[in-house]
Parts: C-alpha cells; structure tokens; sequence
C-alpha cells in the first residue's frame, strides 16, 4: 500500500471515528449540559443493597414532576472514617452538597451541625404540600414521622429545633439461616427467650463438636457486638435510668447520663451495669473468636457462608443479607430475658426495645447550599406518602412516613409499641465514652476477659473520657447559640419593618424559646463539670 | 452659586412639628432590610457584603445591623467584638427600639461571646436595660436571659433555694407570654436540677404548660414531666390527667409504652389510696 492510499484510509478513519463521536453524543449520551437549571446534590452512606436504589426512583419521580430540578446521588462508603473525612473536608473547604446524611454517633463530629447544618424548622411545624389530598394533609410535616423525629430533636444542638427529615424507621432484628437451624435442631423453632437461646446455642456447640465445623450461634465482629451492647445495656439499666430521671422526663439524654456519671449515680461497676456486662459476654461467647478485629462486612460473609447460624444486625443490613443468601433468611425478634433470668432477672423492668425508637437516614440541609428551597422541597416529597412509599419499595427498608405500607417482606422488621426504652443506651453518649468502650471492649468479650476487667479498666478512662464528652456537648452549644443572637435580632428588626407579618415574630419566638433551653442546659453542664472537678467524683 | 436642594431655605416655623411623623425608630431601607433577611437566613457573609456595597446614609438601623453581623463575622476576634459592643454602646445611648436591641446584644457579648465571659457584667446589663425600657422585648428577654443566670451562674445568692427565689422575683416583671413561660420552665427545672422537693417545681410547670406553645420535645418532656412529678407528689388525678393527655397526643413516641406502664402503676395506686380512706 502506498504511503498516499495510507494517508487517505487514516484520514478517513479519523473522519469515521469523529463522526460516529459526535453521531454518540448528540444521540446517546446524557447531556453536556444539564436542560434542568437546578441541581442539587444528596450525599448519603448508606450504600448497602437496597438505600441506593430506593433513592434512584423517588429521585426519577421527583424529576417528573420537577423538571426544573435535577437531583445527584452522591454515594460515600461507609458511616467510619472515609465519610468522616470527606463530610467535614467539604463542609470546611466550602464544597459539600445541598443534602448530607448525618448521625450523631459519628466519632469526633458532633460539631458539624451546629457549624455547617441550618434548621429546618419553620418548614417541618407546616404541612407537607407532597402529602395533598392524603390523611396528612393538614398535619405538620414534623408529625408525619412515625416517631415524631424524636431522635433528632433529641440529638439536635437546639432543643426545640428540627434539623433533618429522616427516611427510614430502624430495628435490630436477629437474621436466621433457616437450613442450618434445620441441620442443627432437626426443626425450624426460634428461640423467643434467653433460656431457649443458651439451650440452643449449646445444641450449636455440640453440633459443631460433633461435625468438626466451624459453625457459631452469632456470626461476630466489633460492629454487631457494639449493636448487641447497646441494646443489653439499654435493657439492663432500666432501672438504674428510672432512680436516676430527676427531672420526670422517663428518658435520659446522653448529657444526662454524662453528667450523672460525674455525680456518680451510675459507672459499670453498677449493679445493673454488671449484669448488662454479664450478659453481654454471655452471649458474645458464642461468636467466633478474634472478632472484634472485623469490620461487619466480615460478619455478613461469615453468616453467607454458612459459618453462622444467627447475625443481630439492623435491618439497615436486612436487603443485603435477604438477597446475598443463598438459602431462606428468617427474620425474629432477639430473644428477651424473663423476670427470672439468672443475669438481669434481678433487673428487668419489661422487654428490651429492639427498635421504634426512632427514624433514621436523616439528611440535613446543608448552610451553604446555594438551592437551599430546591433541597427542602426534595425532603419534603422524600419524606411524603408517594415518595417515601417509593423508598420503601425499592430500597427494602421500613418507611419512616406514617401511612406507607409495609410491604409484607419486611414486616418482620416493624417493632410494635410493646417494649421499653429509659434513652441512650450507656454505650455512644459521646464519643470518648464511645472510644474507650471500642478499645477495652476485648476485656469483657475476649476468651481470657472478664466483667471485672472490664469494669475495672472503664473505671480508669471514664472520669477524664466522659469530662472531654461532656465539655465537648457544652462547647457544640455554645457554638449553635451564638449565630442565633444574630438571627434572633434579624427576625426582631424584619418583624418591626413589617408588623403584619405573623410568621416573623413566631420564628423569633421558638429561637429565643429553644436558645433558653439551650443555656439552661450548658449551665447544668457546666455546673455538673465543675463540682466533679471539686469532689473529683465519678469514680464510685 | 448656591446647591440647590429639595427645601426651601427658609423652612416654616412649624417645621419642628415634621418630627411628629418620625417614627422613633426609623423602619430598615431596602439594603439594611435585605441585610437582614440574609442574617435570617444563615447567611451572615453574605448580609456583610451587602451592607459594606450599600449607598444608603449611615442610620441607626444600619448601625445596628453592621455591629450585629460583625459579631459573628469569621474568623471572630476579639477585637472585632470589642468594636462591635463599642458601636452597641453607643446605639444603646438612645430610647428607642434600636437602643434596645444594641442594650441587650451588649448583654449577650458578655453572656457568650467574648472569649472572657463576664457574667456579673452581663446581668448588671440586663437589669439596667430592664430597668430603663422595661415594656421593650428586648429588655424582657435580657430578664429570662438574667434568670437563667441568677438560677446558675453568678456567684450571688448561692444557696440553690435562694438562687430560685431571686430568679422567681423576676418573674412579675415578664409581661410577654412566651417569655414567661419560657422562665417558668427554667425555674420548674432548675428546682429538679438541685433536687429540691418536686412539689415545688410544680407550679412552675404547670404555669408553663398553661401559657403553651412549646414544640416538639420540649412540650412533649413538659407533659410527661408533670405527669411523672405528680405521682410522685401523689397527686394521682393530675398525674393521670397528663400521662392520659401524652398517651393522646404523643404516641407515635416509644416513651408512650412507659407512660402507660405508669397509668397501671397509678391505677394501684389509686386503688390503694381509695381502700385507705374506707
């Protein structure tokens, strides 16, 4: 071939590509440009099965019906260190997204929704104009929930204020591999009290003794043993939490079992605490040893391969767990301990809560969104009857909006009004306490740990851990109640300029209100720090 | 040649009565307004910006609206709020409402802001702003804000029982609901706070409830708190008054479980109360 014919073929292969491109780009491809002048971005770390495409279709039928508006997903791996970092380098560095998934148990971050979140709350005490024509029309969008987003209220660095809409309810269930239970007891009977459970953990035992497999009663790692602690010690501590209710409320906040711990009302030496422990490493015996170098990822495969014949996990992991299986998944309540349970029968007040307490995937407005009326809007349809009944339907995951249907699947995963709940669980009321559990929690839970270990090392940590929390929860208020002299002058001056709108002096009022509230409570703290510091208390 | 202007030289001798129309304090023009709008809505940076580009005359309003934002203009230094409460000084001179206002920010730069607090100076600011304008919500709410520090941390009286006996004195000044109402619950939780008899937390609780408006958890605590401090006052037909009306109202709440644990534990209770009067 000669060099001219060569030049011509690459020319007109050149040519040929170019073409079919830009045939490809106008024809196929998404737009260089979106037609939609709006974006708004939705960052979230919920990225098991099941959330992501949840998301997908409320997002598609939002755009339907808000062609202004386009809505991104941003999908961020994990509630640990990587979505810790990338949250707060893009709120300092000015760049995080309209919508941002939070929770108050993210270790070192219970600062950024004073700093970065703005309240939502004049919007969530209106209706929710998604939910036209449906029975919640005329209710305001906060009671639309079906927890009346407590926990958020309860985390918020206002009392008073709501700063986030959530999307789910949450629930610990105890998952099931069906054929191993069947291999192992010759039935398909679930345990439904603690007795039935230490009898059938021992048939585990046996049968692995027996088979020469590696099989356990509860697939293991740090998370899942966290989750089972929480719900032990929340349990177990009833009524310790009841003596302790100064103020009537018949819950306690994690400030107040912060500060009652600096007044020595309660350590893990407590009588209630000890049998929560002794429980707790009860049952943790029957995970594999070394788990508490896992991750729960570690613990879902361990439970896939059939090396488990329960996980407690949250229902977050329920759609991850149903469709990976490669055999039936039973979903049951974890079995509850009976007034004459040999550890916390001494103790019990009634039956553990396993869940309803609270929604969850809750998305905060970010302050420095720039489509701040767009991101609400889009919350607002999240959170309606359509579009949460969407989420639901895809996602796997129980509403967190009154009036969605559970689907039959997941009814399991619906805790009825029939346990009880005295608050935080003695566990993540900050996050040293939370820290200094993580790094002793082999003490209680290793194969040569002991209560008494534990209890003894906690007692060591606590005082100067629980200082840091608590002085922690202080300075977090006192950066949300600053701004807010700034807002509540705004709204004075606004409503002087303009005395016939109503809105305007409300506003104002409910800050002043929640802001008082908020002051009242970093004095107690403030107070509690500095007697404790006095009588250098909290180590009884 | 003379400017010309928009008034005669020789203005009528009744000129003076044009004051009458005056406000006392003039409303905000168009930039302070929209300045303060932003503030409203979070964002402060923006609201300073808008006011440094604004053409408008240096009023009072502006004044107060450039030493409110600089408050929280970041990064906060102590110089610029030492500038701010200068202004905030100078505009609280006046009576009106603006004097007000700038009267009890200079309480709060004291109260939180400074990186040294003065708390005996922020109250002595409070009483004084109460004192001089006592009908203006801005001097009503520097009373609830002197309350909460009567009830906690000045260091005069330090008895907790005469600490809420002197907030409780502020209490007939409070001519605002709300902010009533909001002093009421602090002096019904600051009893409990120091674990004084629950019975003399009461009144203060129920006042509060009566004024109402209280949100989402602070009005749902407020029910169950009474509910529960009335039982163990044993006044049961108030405490089954409330339990009930939480059961009602709140019971997409799991605390609602509890409560009616309680309503069983009362109805023994009750029923042991009735065959001890027989």
């Amino acid at each position: 071939m000669s060099s001219r014919i060569r030049a011509r073929l690459g020319v007109a292969i050149a040519v040929g590509c170019y073409l079919l491109a830009t045939y490809w780009v106008f024809t196929r491809s998404a737009p260089l440009v979106s037609q939609r002048p709006v974006t708004i971005r939705v960052a979230h770390w919920q990225i098991e099965k099941g959330p992501p495409e949840g998301l997908d279709a409320v997002i598609r039928r939002y755009e339907q019906l808000n062609p202004r508006v386009k809505v991104e997903q941003v999908l961020v791996p994990g509630g640990g260190p990587v979505y810790r970092q990338w949250l707060r380098s893009n709120l300092i560095g000015g760049t995080g997204v309209d919508l941002l998934e939070y929770g108050y148990w993210l270790d070192g971050m219970t600062d950024i929704p004073a700093r970065y979140f703005a309240p939502i709350t004049k919007e969530m005490l209106e209706p929710n104009p998604y939910n036209r024509g449906t029975p919640l029309e005329k209710v305001p969008w906060s009671e639309t929930f079906t927890d009346g987003l407590i926990v958020q209220q309860v985390t918020a660095p206002v009392p008073g204020q709501f700063y986030a809409a959530t999307l789910t309810e949450v629930s610990t269930r105890l998952f099931c591999n069906r054929d191993l239970l069947r291999e192992i007891t010759g039935g398909t009977k679930m345990p439904t009290t603690l007795k039935e459970l230490r009898t059938l953990s021992a048939q585990v035992r046996a049968f692995a003794a027996r088979t020469g497999r590696p099989v356990y009663t509860l697939a293991g790692s740090r998370d899942n043993a966290n989750w089972l602690l929480q719900f032990l010690m929340q349990g177990a501590m009833m009524p310790l939490s009841q003596r302790n209710d100064r103020f009537g409320t018949l819950a306690l906040n994690a400030w107040d079992e912060l500060g009652h711990y600096l007044e020595g009302r309660w350590t893990y030496d407590s009588p209630e605490a000890r049998a929560g422990l002794e429980l707790m490493r009860e049952i943790s015996l029957n995970m594999k040893p070394g788990f508490l170098q896992s991750m729960r990822d570690a613990a879902t495969q361990e439970f896939l391969r059939g090396d488990s014949l329960f996980i407690f996990a949250g229902t977050w992991d329920g759609t991850s767990l149903r469709t990976l299986a490669s055999f039936p998944v039973d979903v049951i309540r974890f079995p509850q301990p009976t007034p004459d349970d040999p550890v916390v029968g001494k103790f019990y007040y009634g039956p553990y809560a396993d869940g309803g307490g609270g929604t969850s995937m809750e998305l905060y407005l970010n302050k420095q969104s720039p489509h701040p009326q767009e991101a609400i809007d889009f919350l607002r349809f999240a959170s309606s009857i359509e579009g949460n009944q969407i989420f639901t339907d895809h996602s796997g995951w129980l509403p967190a909006t009154r009036f969605v249907k559970v689907p039959e699947s997941i009814q399991a995963y619906v805790t009825p009004r029939d346990c009880f709940t005295f608050g935080m669980p003695y566990t993540i009321i900050g996050s040293n306490v939370a820290a200094s559990l993580d790094r002793n929690m082999h003490l209680l839970t290793g194969p040569v740990g002991s209560v008494d270990k534990f209890v003894e090392a906690m007692a060591t940590v606590m005082p100067s851990a629980v200082r840091v929390d608590l002085q922690k929860e202080i300075s977090n208020r006192f950066l949300a109640i600053r701004p807010q002299d700034l807002q509540i002058t705004a709204l004075g001056e606004l409503a002087r300029g303009t005395p016939e709108d109503r809105e305007l002096p409300q506003s104002r009022e409910r800050l002043e209100s929640s802001q008082t509230q908020t002051e009242a409570l970093i004095y107690q703290m403030q107070l509690q720090l500095a007697r404790a510091g006095e009588e250098g208390s909290g180590r009884r | 040649m003379p400017v010309p202007t928009p008034f005669p030289r020789r203005a009528p001798r009744w000129r003076w009565c044009l004051l009458l129309f005056v406000p006392l304090a003039a409303p905000a023009s168009d930039d302070v307004r929209d300045a303060w709008r932003l503030v409203a809505d979070h964002l402060n940076r923006d609201a300073a910006v808008r006011l440094s580009r604004s053409r408008e005359s240096q009023t009072r309003a502006r004044r107060l609206a450039e030493a409110t934002v600089a408050i929280d203009a970041q990064p906060v230094t102590q110089e610029r709020l030492r500038a701010a409460e200068a202004e905030l000084a100078a505009l609280a001179a006046g009576d009106d409402e603006i004097a007000a206002a700038a009267g009890y920010l200079r309480g709060r730069l004291y109260q939180v802001h400074f990186q040294q607090l003065d708390l005996p100076r922020a109250a002595a600011l409070y009483r004084e702003l109460a004192d001089r304008q006592p009908r203006s919500h801005w001097a009503q709410l520097g009373l609830v804000k002197l309350g909460l520090l009567t009830l906690y941390a000045l260091p005069e009286p330090s008895a907790p029982a005469e600490r809420i006996a002197a907030a409780a004195a502020l209490r007939p000044r409070l001519q605002e609901k709300e902010l009533g109402r909001d002093l009421d619950l602090q002096l019904g939780r600051a009893v409990l706070f120091y674990g004084l008899p629950p019975a003399q937390a009461l009144p203060h609780l129920l006042a509060a409830d009566r004024a109402g408006g209280l949100i989402g958890q602070a009005y749902e605590d407020l029910i169950v708190m009474i509910g529960e401090l009335s039982m163990r006052t044993g006044d049961y037909a108030q405490a089954r008054a409330y339990f009930e009306r939480y059961e009602r109202e709140v019971s997409y709440n799991m605390r609602v479980v509890t409560v009616r644990r309680r309503l069983e534990e009362l109805a023994a209770l009750e029923r042991a109360a009735r065959e001890a009067k027989r």
